[in-house]
């Protein structure tokens, strides 16, 4: 697998140096943040590199080391009508419309105790700013884990991977963050501290605050801790490869998967460019298939698997080393030292290597390269295009998006930005389109945060 | 009931009756007692309507209505709730939702069904059972209650422990907006665009708007099942083998506590093989790859044995694990045996708590003059305390309401919640500050404002409130038909 900088990060340092559009944070305010969380931890200026998002330097950033800070910096950017940014581990930054106003990037990397894990509970109570693979490295030390895997684990924090609902291949059997968090403490726009959902795993008692905060991208609170539900340890966990013909056989494979008695983990799709990403020779396209249990029970299951894909021109399962797993959620994006654009197309599992096959398409009929991998019994399709050695065309980059767009809504689905240049972001719309219930959204939002000031315009609908 | 002159009354029936026909509204106040109470019997309000719409359309028609009259209205599945959530506490429609109760669509390929919100749960799998299929939330009133009414509560059941509530198990839901529009929330994909507005719904109580199409996911039958039996001659062991378990990595697709009280009225009343001199026993359900199995089932038998269990056995066939789980989920009705009524309770408590809870809850219950029985979801540490009394002698009522007050602290006091099934409704309003600070309150108004903005939409509920026209006083549990047979439960 390449491991090259992500494009945010690559954004990120170009943006800086050439130093544009810095707009400050007045001494008064700078002063007041720095008595709330001391000097050493507000950063301005030149620090501010690292945080810069789609051009935009933000005016400061300030690292609170308790909920009452975070409370306290709320407070003061509210006071002075400030947008704020909660920042984790950055990973997903760069992920939305592109900022108007940059304003304070509130980082929760001070955040990072695990507060308390039962493992008769099953369940962890952690704060945001905890590193995913640091917590995952202290419940496995109990045999346990948090079942959840999406990418770049050893710098997105816990908080982060909530806001931003990111999920790898394990989401298949395990789910994702609405399976899994119980609780949650954020800090409202008003400053106050306030907690949904509790440490049980069974919970109806209020609203389902903790289902609201997934996946808002920081727009209508800042997580500052949550509890979840953990798994024991599986014995033994293997992954294998299935390699076809065509694309299109691979996607009735999937579908003859997901109808047999196999109880896989993963079920991913990966076309000729991912699987070579990945460090897997297979064209014109794989499926990458995960098992966990007991030893006899993945046996049996990878030689039943063997029978089920044979049919439909699946080739005989091969073992994958372990270290493939990671790659996975990433392996379209990985496949180019540059994509031009990355586009995430959430459809129905039955239509995914159809998706990936059109998408494909539009692309090649305009000279350009692509990329495509898929939680695809799951139905979460993610498209890379190549950049190197092609012309960089943000109207033709924009009108092949539109098309993958059109694609996934064809089969009732929905595509949305994942990464693209400035360019091609202003010229289609980053998030897809959500209808009607994209009112009701606003309207939360206008309750929770009349100011507007929790990363205010980058999401969906306009929020 | 809404004090409503008779001559507006006649009118908004007849504008009713345009709007679902004829045979779709009652107003005879002898009528409308047939749904002033849910599965509570405790709380009774009158509606001045009961309407039965056979589509979005109908519902969006008479939510509209009663926006222009600023009359209060909530949806009603099969009313077997258990903490007056359907009630209208402050009067005006009921719409009932059985009468749409069709299995819109399924599709095999994707996992996914369309229905309507008034079908039975247990219908829906019925109705992809000969494929294989089947849908995973069991509410043990899956026999009566409506997937609509899951929704609302967003249920659990004994099979949770592994496969999630309700929740877990909706994608999208087509929705009549407490003004009367029509919106889409999620859909059929996986991951919702924007907030998640499905997982928020679930579980709002009605309080949100009616849901008028449900896409759920279904789910492929495990090939094995696998049933264990362990009796304990202590509670504390029985609830130490629960967290014995889950510590060597294993997560059964049900744990359920039954203790000796339920037990002797289980075998008066249906004889399904539990011992009688038991102080608990746990009844423990695998499922999942035919291989392995018996590895899985071997590692359940030594955690209850290193606990301390006296006697472990394997259900030798569907036969007995069907008579089992008849033993398990007959319980309610066979507390007709030892007593004239009973209310049962539900708390969460985490795991690791239950031998102190549990103590707690026979100190408190014995401390009032009363007697319980526990049947519950010990895997999830769902707790369903049942105190036995007598309606007929004078306080004793009143007496239960208060040591359910006193159970709900603990549950609160230890990390816990005070429902983990039933939802607060009516019953535990006044609770919600156990667990729940001003502040979260606060925010959580706000999200209800963003979706019922003038609070039409079953008002009184959830939020720490005066039951306005909500009357309270001693009426006993009957148990419904279904459960004096053993057919099904209420929780």
């Amino acid at each position: 697998m390449r491991t090259g900088p992500t494009p945010s990060k690559r954004r990120a340092s170009r943006s800086a140096s050439s130093g544009e559009r810095l707009s400050l944070v007045p001494a008064p305010l700078l002063d007041k943040l720095r008595a709330v969380v001391g000097g050493g931890h507000v950063l301005s200026g030149v620090e501010l590199s690292p945080y810069v998002v789609d051009g935009r330097t933000p005016e400061a950033a300030v690292f609170p080391a308790t909920v009452d800070e975070v409370a306290a910096v709320v407070s003061l950017a509210a006071e002075a009508g400030l947008p704020l940014v909660p920042w984790g581990g950055g990973t997903a930054a760069a992920v939305g419309v592109p900022p108007t106003r940059a304003g304070l990037v509130l980082g929760l990397s001070r955040l990072r105790a695990i507060v308390e894990h039962e493992p008769g509970d099953l369940t962890v109570t952690a704060q945001a700013g905890v590193i995913l693979s640091e917590l995952q490295a202290a419940l496995n030390a109990r045999g346990q884990w948090l079942s959840l895997d999406p990418p770049d684990a050893d710098r997105a924090t816990l908080g982060g991977v909530l806001a931003a609902n990111a999920s790898g291949p394990r989401r298949h059997l395990y789910g994702t963050a609405r399976d899994l968090l119980i609780g949650v403490t954020v800090v409202t726009a008003d400053g106050s501290v306030v907690r949904g959902g509790g440490r049980v795993v069974k919970n109806v008692a209020g609203y389902d605050l903790p289902k609201l905060f997934i996946g808002s991208y920081g727009t209508l609170g800042v997580i500052v801790e949550a509890t979840l539900k953990l798994r024991p340890r599986p014995d033994d966990e293997r992954l294998v490869a299935v390699r076809f013909e065509r694309l299109k056989d691979a996607g009735t494979a999937v579908r003859a998967i997901l109808a047999s008695d196999l109880i896989p983990n993963a079920v991913d799709l990966v076309d000729a460019v991912a699987a070579r990403a990945v460090g897997i020779d297979a064209a014109p396209a794989a499926l990458l298939i995960g098992f966990d249990g007991l030893r006899e029970q993945i046996d049996w299951q990878i030689a039943e698997l063997g029978s089920v894909v044979r049919p439909y021109g699946g080739q005989a399962p091969t073992a994958v080393p372990a270290g493939v797993w990671t790659g996975l959620a990433r392996a379209a994006q990985a496949a180019f030292e540059t994509p031009a654009a990355v586009m995430t197309l959430s459809v129905l599992p039955s239509l995914v290597a159809d998706t990936m096959e059109q998408g494909a398409n539009s692309a090649r009929q305009r000279g350009l390269g692509t990329a495509w991998c898929a939680h695809a019994g799951v139905g979460l399709v993610t498209g890379a295009v190549r950049a190197e050695g092609q012309r960089q065309d943000p109207a033709m980059l924009a009108t092949v998006l539109a098309e993958w767009r059109a694609a996934a809504r064809a089969g009732g689905g929905h595509a949305s930005i994942r990464w693209a240049p400035l360019a091609v972001k202003t010229a289609l719309p980053v998030w897809d389109d959500a209808g009607p219930a994209g009112r009701i959204m606003q309207r939360i939002k206008a309750e929770v945060d009349p100011q507007n000031i929790l990363n205010p315009g980058r999401f969906a609908a306009g929020i | 009931m809404t004090s409503m002159s008779s001559e507006r009354k006649s009118a908004l029936r007849r504008e009713l009756e345009t709007i679902v026909g004829v045979g779709g509204v009652l107003s005879d106040p002898e009528e409308l007692l047939v749904y002033e109470s849910d599965g509570l019997t405790l709380f009774r309000a009158l509606a001045d309507f009961v309407v039965f719409p056979r589509s979005a359309d109908d519902v969006a028609a008479v939510v509209k209505l009663a926006n222009r009259e600023r009359v209060p209205f909530v949806a009603r599945g099969a009313g077997t709730g258990l903490s007056g959530g359907c009630l209208p506490a402050e009067g005006g429609l009921v719409l009932s939702l059985m009468r749409m109760n069709r299995v819109l669509e399924v599709d095999y390929d994707n996992h996914i069904a369309v229905v309507e919100p008034g079908l039975v749960n247990l219908h829906l799998s019925w109705a992809v059972g000969p494929r294989g299929y089947y849908y995973a939330p069991d509410p043990s009133s899956q026999q009566a209650c409506t997937i609509g009414g899951n929704i609302a509560n967003n249920s659990g059941g004994p099979h949770t422990l592994k496969y999630g509530v309700t929740v877990n198990h909706v994608l999208g839901l087509e929705v009549v907006m407490p003004d009367g529009e029509i919106v889409w929330l999620g859909g059929r994909t996986r991951d919702a665009l924007g907030y998640d507005l499905t997982g928020l719904f679930v579980g709002s109580e009605g309080t949100f708007g009616i849901a008028t199409k449900i896409v759920v996911r279904i789910m492929r039958k495990p090939q094995a099942v696998k049933t264990v039996l362990a009796v304990f001659d202590r509670v504390e062991h029985a609830s130490a083998a629960v967290s014995a378990i889950i510590a060597r990595g294993l997560v059964p697709a049900a744990v359920e506590m039954i203790d000796q009280l339920t037990i002797e009225a289980v075998e008066d009343a249906f004889g399904c093989g539990y011992p009688r001199d038991a102080a608990a026993a746990l009844l423990i359900e695998l499922d999942g790859l035919a291989v392995g199995m018996e590895a899985q089932a071997e590692r359940i038998v030594a955690a209850c044995r290193d606990s301390g269990a006296r006697e472990v056995r394997t259900a030798a066939d569907e036969a007995e694990r069907q008579l089992l789980w008849k033993g398990r989920k007959s319980a309610f009705g066979a507390y007709g045996r030892v007593s004239p009524a009973y209310m049962v309770m539900d708390g969460v408590i985490p795991r690791t708590r239950l031998p102190y809870v549990l103590g707690r809850v026979n100190e408190i219950v014995a401390a009032h003059g009363l007697r319980v029985g526990n049947v519950f979801h010990a895997g999830d540490g769902n707790l369903h305390p049942n105190i036995l009394y007598d309606p007929r002698k004078p306080g004793e009522e009143a007496r239960v309401v208060e040591a359910g007050a006193a159970i709900m602290k603990v549950c609160a006091e230890v990390g816990g919640s005070i429902s983990g099934e039933h939802g607060i409704g009516l019953e535990k309003s006044d609770f919600m500050p156990f667990i729940f600070s001003a502040a979260d309150l606060a925010f959580m108004q706000k999200v209800k404002v963003a979706f019922n903005p003038t609070g039409l939409c079953n008002p009184g509920k959830v939020f720490p409130t005066k039951k306005s026209c909500v009357e309270a006083g001693p009426v006993a549990y009957r148990p419904h038909a279904i459960e004096a047979q053993g057919l099904a439960q209420r929780f």
